[in-house]
C-alpha cells in the first residue's frame, strides 16, 4: 500500500488521518451550523471589538508584534538565553574558536 | 555502450558547462538568459532522475574519467583506482534527487525573484557551479575529488551568500562562513592527505577495504566528522548559519539547504562506509547522537525568540539536522550493537530509513519555507516579522503553501514531517528514553516557532504600510508549487517513497561489501 508504512514497531496509514480530519471537520460545521443565523455582513457587526475602546486605523497598533511573542516564555528561561546570547556574539574570532575547540573535544573522543 | 552510461558524467557537466556559457548566453538579452539557466537546470533534473532509477534498479553505478574504458575501474597492474571516479548507490541517489529538485525550484524562483537587480551572470555561474559541488559531492568515490566538490560548493556559496554585496550584512556574513570554511577545509585537506600518505589510496571503496584502527585512522575520521559536521550546521559549529541563510537570497538559500546536505552524506559515508573499523566501538555513534541533540534543543531554543523570518528559518535548520544526526548515530550505535556479519539491530534499520526520509522531507520543506520567506520579502520589502501582518488576505497562495511548509516541519500529522520524526522517535526510544524526549520538545517548539511566525505574517489586521501588497509573480509561484507538491506527495503516499527510496538507500548504506566489490571486482 502506497499510504501505508510499517516500521516493524508500528503501523502508519495517511488515509486513515485524513478520514479522522473529515469526520472532526463536519462535526466542527455541524457545531457551527447551530450558531445564531442572525449575523449581518456589512453592519456594525463587523466591527471589530477591542476591549470597548476605538478601534486604531493602523493594525500594527492592535496586534501582538512577533518581537512579544512567548515573552513569558523567554523571562522564564532567561538563565539559559543569557548564556545562548553570549555564546553568539557576532565575533568571527569566537565562531572560529568554537570551532577548533569542538574538533580537539571530538579528536579526545575519537582517539581514546 | 549508450548514452545512460554517461549519466554519472552529464550529472556534474551539465551545471558546470553552464556555469561557464552563462556570460554568453546572458548577453543574448533576458529571455535567452533565462530560458538558457531554466534548460541547464532542467537537464540536470532529468538526469538527477534518471541516475536514480538507474541506482534503484542495477545498483552501484561506477564512473571512470579519463580512462580508455568508462567502466573500467583498475587498468591492468593496478590494485587500487587511481583516476577520478564517480560512484552512485541508493544512498547517493538519494541526496542527487534532492539537490536536483532544490536547485530547479530555487532557479525557478530566483527567475523573477532577482528580476529587480543586477549581477545576474555572476548569480546563475555561481549558482551553476554551487549545484555542480554539491551534485559531485554525493557522485564522487573518490576522497580527494569530494574535497574539491567541497570547496567548489563553498566558494561558489560565499559569492552569492555575498551577493548583494552593497549590504555589510551580507559581507559580514560571508566573511564569517569563509573564515570558519577555510580552517575546515585544511583539517580535512589534512586528514585526506594523512590517509593518502598511508594508504596510498584515496578512493572510498578502496580505502574501505584496507583501512584499520589505529591512532592516525582515528585522527583523520576525527578532523573529517567534525569538519561535515561543521558544514552541516551541527552545534555548537553552527554559528556560519543563521547568518548566511538570512543574507542570501531565497533562491540560493534553498539549495544551500541540501548543500548542507551534501556534506551530511558526506558524513554518513565516510562514518559508515570508510571507517567502520574505528566506528565499530560506538564512541562515533554516540557522537553522533550528542551533536544531534545538542543542535536539535539549541537550534530551536534561538529560533523561537528571533523575529526576523529567514534567521528564525536558519536556526531551524540546526535544531532539523540534528534530528538526521540522532537518527544515524543511533543507526551506527545498532551497527555495533549487530554482529561482525555487519548486520544491524532492528531499531537501528528503522533510524536510518527515518533518518534517510528526514533528509528528503528536511530538502523539500526546508527549501519552500525558505522560498516562502523570500516571497514575503519581495512582496513586503521587509524581513522583520514585527513589521508583517494580514497577508493572507493578499498572498492566499504564499499563505497556504506556508502553511503546509510549517505544518510538515512542525511534525504534525499527517504531514511527511510527522512520519519521519516518528520512525527517529521510535528507534531512538531504544538506546535511551531521553532521546526521543529532547526530539519531541524540539518538534513542539518547532510548532510554537511557527504558529508565530504564520499568526504574525499572514493573520490579524493588515498593517497601514502593507495595504497594496499583492501576491508574487506566477514564476515565484511555480517554484514555492513544486516543493510544495513534492511535500504533499511525501504525506500521501510514504510508503511508496519507504519501498522504493528510503528502504533501498539505508541498505546501500549498509552493503559495505558492494560499494567495495563495484571498485575493486572480486577483491
Amino acid at each position: 500500500m502506497w499510504n501505508q508504512l510499517d516500521t516493524g514497531f508500528g503501523h502508519w496509514n495517511v488515509f486513515v488521518w485524513l478520514c479522522f480530519f473529515v469526520i472532526v471537520s463536519g462535526f466542527v460545521l455541524w457545531v457551527r451550523s447551530l450558531g445564531r443565523m442572525d449575523y449581518k455582513r456589512n453592519t456594525d457587526q463587523d466591527e471589530i471589538y477591542w476591549s470597548g475602546n476605538e478601534v486604531p486605523d493602523d493594525g500594527a497598533k492592535i496586534s501582538v508584534p512577533a518581537s512579544s511573542s512567548y515573552w513569558g516564555f523567554r523571562v522564564a528561561m532567561e538563565p539559559l538565553y543569557a548564556v545562548l546570547d553570549k555564546f553568539h556574539s557576532g565575533n568571527a574570532s569566537d565562531y572560529a574558536g568554537y570551532f577548533v575547540v569542538t574538533v580537539a573535544l571530538i579528536g579526545l573522543l575519537v582517539l581514546f | 555502450m549508450n548514452w545512460h552510461d554517461h549519466l554519472p558524467a552529464f550529472l556534474v557537466m551539465i551545471p558546470l558547462l553552464g556555469a561557464f556559457l552563462t556570460p554568453f548566453a546572458a548577453s543574448f538579452g533576458k529571455t535567452a538568459r533565462n530560458a538558457f539557466f531554466m534548460l541547464f537546470m532542467a537537464l540536470t533534473l532529468v538526469v538527477g532522475m534518471l541516475l536514480c532509477t538507474a541506482t534503484f534498479d542495477g545498483g552501484v553505478l561506477v564512473y571512470v574519467m579519463g580512462g580508455e574504458n568508462f567502466s573500467l575501474t583498475l587498468p591492468s597492474g593496478m590494485s587500487y583506482p587511481v583516476r577520478i571516479l564517480f560512484e552512485i548507490d541508493a544512498f547517493g541517489s538519494l541526496l542527487i534527487f534532492c539537490i536536483s529538485f532544490a536547485a530547479f525550484a530555487g532557479a525557478l524562483f530566483s527567475i523573477q525573484y532577482m528580476d529587480r537587480f543586477s549581477g545576474w551572470k555572476r548569480f546563475m555561474s555561481l549558482y551553476f557551479l554551487m549545484t555542480t559541488g554539491a551534485l559531485g559531492m554525493s557522485a564522487t568515490g573518490d576522497l580527494f575529488n569530494f574535497f574539491v566538490f567541497v570547496e567548489i560548493s563553498s566558494i561558489a556559496s560565499f559569492g552569492l551568500v555575498a551577493f548583494w554585496r552593497d549590504k555589510p550584512e551580507s559581507l559580514e556574513a560571508s566573511f564569517k562562513y569563509m573564515l570558519i570554511s577555510q580552517v575546515a577545509a585544511m583539517l580535512l585537506l589534512i586528514a585526506i592527505g594523512s590517509l593518502y600518505g598511508k594508504y596510498n589510496a584515496l578512493n572510498m571503496g578502496a580505502l574501505s577495504s584496507m583501512l584499520r584502527s589505529g591512532t592516525l585512522e582515528r585522527v583523520s575520521l576525527a578532523l573529517i566528522l567534525s569538519v561535515l559536521a561543521f558544514k552541516c550546521g551541527a552545534f555548537p559549529m553552527h554559528t556560519w548559519m543563521p547568518d548566511a541563510y538570512a543574507e542570501a537570497p531565497s533562491g540560493v538559500t534553498c539549495l544551500l539547504v541540501t548543500v548542507s546536505q551534501a556534506s551530511f552524506y558526506g558524513l554518513i559515508r565516510v562514518c559508515y562506509t570508510i571507517f567502520p573499523a574505528v566506528t565499530q566501538g560506538g564512541t562515533v555513534g554516540w557522537i553522533l547522537i550528542a551533536l544531534g541533540c545538542m543542535s536539535m534543543f539549541f537550534g530551536v531554543m534561538m529560533a523561537v525568540v528571533q523575529h526576523e523570518i529567514k534567521r528564525l528559518m536558519g536556526y531551524h535548520s540546526i535544531s532539523q539536522v540534528g534530528y538526521m544526526l540522532l537518527a544515524m548515530g543511533v543507526g551506527l550505535l545498532a551497527l555495533s550493537d549487530g554482529n561482525s556479519n555487519g548486520t544491524v539491530a532492528a531499531y537501528g534499520l528503522t533510524a536510518m530509513k527515518g533518518g534517510l526520509f528526514h533528509v528528503v522531507n528536511y530538502s523539500f520543506y526546508k527549501g519552500l519555507l525558505f522560498l516562502c520567506a523570500g516571497a514575503l520579502y519581495y512582496a513586503t520589502g521587509t524581513r522583520d516579522l514585527d513589521k508583517m501582518g494580514g497577508l493572507a488576505r493578499s498572498m492566499p497562495w504564499t499563505a497556504g503553501m506556508f502553511a503546509v511548509a510549517a505544518a510538515a516541519i512542525s511534525g504534525l500529522p499527517p504531514f511527511n514531517g510527522f512520519v519521519s520524526k516518528w520512525m527517529i522517535y521510535e528507534s531512538s526510544f531504544a538506546v535511551h528514553p531521553l532521546l526521543p524526549a529532547v526530539a519531541m520538545i524540539t518538534s513542539v517548539l518547532t510548532l510554537a516557532s511557527f504558529a508565530k511566525v504564520f499568526q504574525a505574517a499572514f493573520l490579524g489586521p493588515s498593517k497601514a504600510k502593507l495595504v497594496a501588497v499583492r501576491e508574487v509573480p506566477y514564476g515565484m509561484l511555480a517554484g514555492m508549487a513544486i516543493l510544495t507538491v513534492m511535500t504533499l506527495l511525501l504525506t500521501l503516499f510514504p510508503g511508496w517513497f519507504m519501498d522504493n527510496f528510503f528502504e533501498n538507500a539505508a541498505r546501500a548504506l549498509l552493503d559495505r561489501q558492494g560499494y567495495i566489490r563495484a571498485v575493486l571486482g572480486g577483491m
